[in-house]
């Protein structure tokens, strides 16, 4: 199967290293203290969070820091073929559990001890890093609720098909079988929060999948700071400043 | 760099350091900053609200996303490094700190203790209430055994200032028991808000009737 053609061109028409279109939007769900909506490509994802609030479970309570809980769904019509389970099946739940760390990791959490702040990420439209959408959406949601972190979180994957490393797989190069690496990193203080990989890669060649994922989370990172800073521009000259 | 009518001088960390400009727009509060952005090494800024200092790199990167300032050192302190602040324009909702006075509002009083939601921290409100309990002993500093609930608070419309502690599992305990503390805005039977007479007694201005409530003493 040809993943990528003798000319070097991949199936959706990028080539090996070129990540797909990038959208974000800041304050979509006007309830939530926090939102924002996040496109790469086709996958679109939605984040919400809420606090910090009152923990609900108080055996759950941290008398130090702050509860952070996360919830990863996929309702029906994300997926090509109608989903049966939107969430608490298997895969889900490993997901809301990897994003939960990867942003527990960067909130002062310590700034603000027995409260609970909730993440809700949901895909609307899935082709392929979902994860890495979630984690990109959440980012921005928490920015944007003003909960103090200390670095954006930005993730991006990458494959090797055809002897190619290839960034941000689309669910059609991510369904041939092959490496998927995930990484999720803090841009501007440059550490990894997140690395996850399905199947197996000789150690030389991981390095190098894991290095074009990272200049992936990299420009992912540019681009939010752009929104994030667009946003600030938009509410400071609507205050008339 | 043009810069369009909207965006009236701006910046952005990096803009600024490579014109030189980093000093004088935090003095001017015009830079525009993410999370994880440097604001200065440590030994020259301290870490304000919206910024924190990093362990083991010795700089402060902001934690919000808004406009950073400078805020000046008072001038009797001993180390006169200027404070590093953002403020964004959503800050993250007040979280309940033990000592702090609250604003809280009564929701069901009973034989021994009272229930409130708390509504504010210190100046600040929440976004989403916390539960609190105040206890027959916390009410007052004096005669502590003899205090009535029913006549120190009603649910109706009450809103109390009170200090805060933390509590057990179940809810934080506030505490009445100072001259300042207590029932700062009450509603008679009647509907109308009352005014205070005495620390125990408040009346209504409709009807003249007086209702027995704890009252704080606010005001010089």
């Amino acid at each position: 199967m040809e993943y990528v053609n003798p000319e070097g061109i991949r199936e959706d028409g990028r080539r090996p290293l070129e990540m797909r279109h990038l959208h974000a939007e800041i304050g979509t769900v006007a309830r939530a203290d926090g939102s924002a909506v996040f496109e790469m490509g086709n996958t679109k994802v939605i984040a919400a969070v809420y606090g910090p609030r009152e923990v609900q479970n108080r055996s759950q309570q941290l008398n130090d820091q702050a509860l952070v809980r996360c919830e990863y769904t996929m309702p029906n019509f994300s997926t090509g073929d109608r989903m049966r389970k939107p969430k608490g099946d298997r895969r889900s739940t490993e997901i809301s559990l990897v994003i939960r760390q990867t942003m527990e990791a960067c909130i002062l959490t310590h700034l603000m001890p027995r409260s609970q702040i909730d993440i809700f990420v949901q895909v609307l439209s899935a082709d392929g890093g979902t994860r890495s959408a979630c984690i990109n959406a959440a980012t921005l949601a928490l920015a944007d609720a003003g909960i103090p972190m200390r670095d954006l979180v930005t993730s991006c994957s990458a494959g090797y098909l055809n002897s190619t490393p290839l960034l941000d797989l689309s669910y059609f190069e991510d369904s041939a079988g092959g490496p998927d690496v995930t990484v999720g990193i803090l841009p501007k203080l440059d550490k990894v929060t997140l690395l996850q990989m399905d199947a197996r890669l000789p150690i030389d060649i991981f390095e190098n999948v894991v290095q074009l994922a990272t200049e992936g989370c990299k420009a992912v990172a540019n681009y939010i700071h752009e929104v994030l800073l667009e946003n600030t521009k938009q509410l400071e000259y609507r205050r008339g400043l | 760099m043009a810069q369009s009518e909207q965006n009236t001088g701006f910046l952005t960390p990096q803009r600024a350091v490579k014109s030189g400009r980093m000093k004088e727009a935090l003095v001017e509060k015009k830079l525009l900053v993410t999370p994880g952005e440097e604001l200065g090494d440590a030994s020259e800024v301290k870490a304000g609200k919206g910024a924190y200092l990093a362990p083991h790199r010795n700089t402060v990167y902001a934690s919000l996303n808004g406009l950073a300032s400078f805020v000046p050192p008072p001038l009797d302190s001993p180390d006169q490094r200027h404070t590093v602040e953002v403020s964004g324009h959503k800050a993250y909702g007040a979280v309940p700190e033990p000592g702090s006075v609250v604003i809280a509002r009564v929701t069901k009083v009973m034989a021994r203790t009272a229930s409130a939601d708390i509504m504010c921290v210190g100046p600040k409100s929440v976004r989403e209430k916390f539960t609190g309990i105040i206890r027959q002993q916390d009410v007052r500093a004096t005669e502590i055994d003899k205090v009535d609930m029913h006549s120190s608070f009603r649910p109706a419309l009450t809103y109390l200032l009170a200090k805060l502690s933390l509590g057990d599992a179940r809810a934080y305990y506030l505490s009445t028991a100072k001259n300042e503390l207590g029932v700062v805005s009450a509603e008679s039977t009647a509907g109308a808000t009352m005014v205070p007479v005495s620390w125990t007694e408040m009346q209504c201005p409709l009807t003249g009737q007086t209702e027995q409530r704890k009252v704080a003493k606010v005001g010089s």
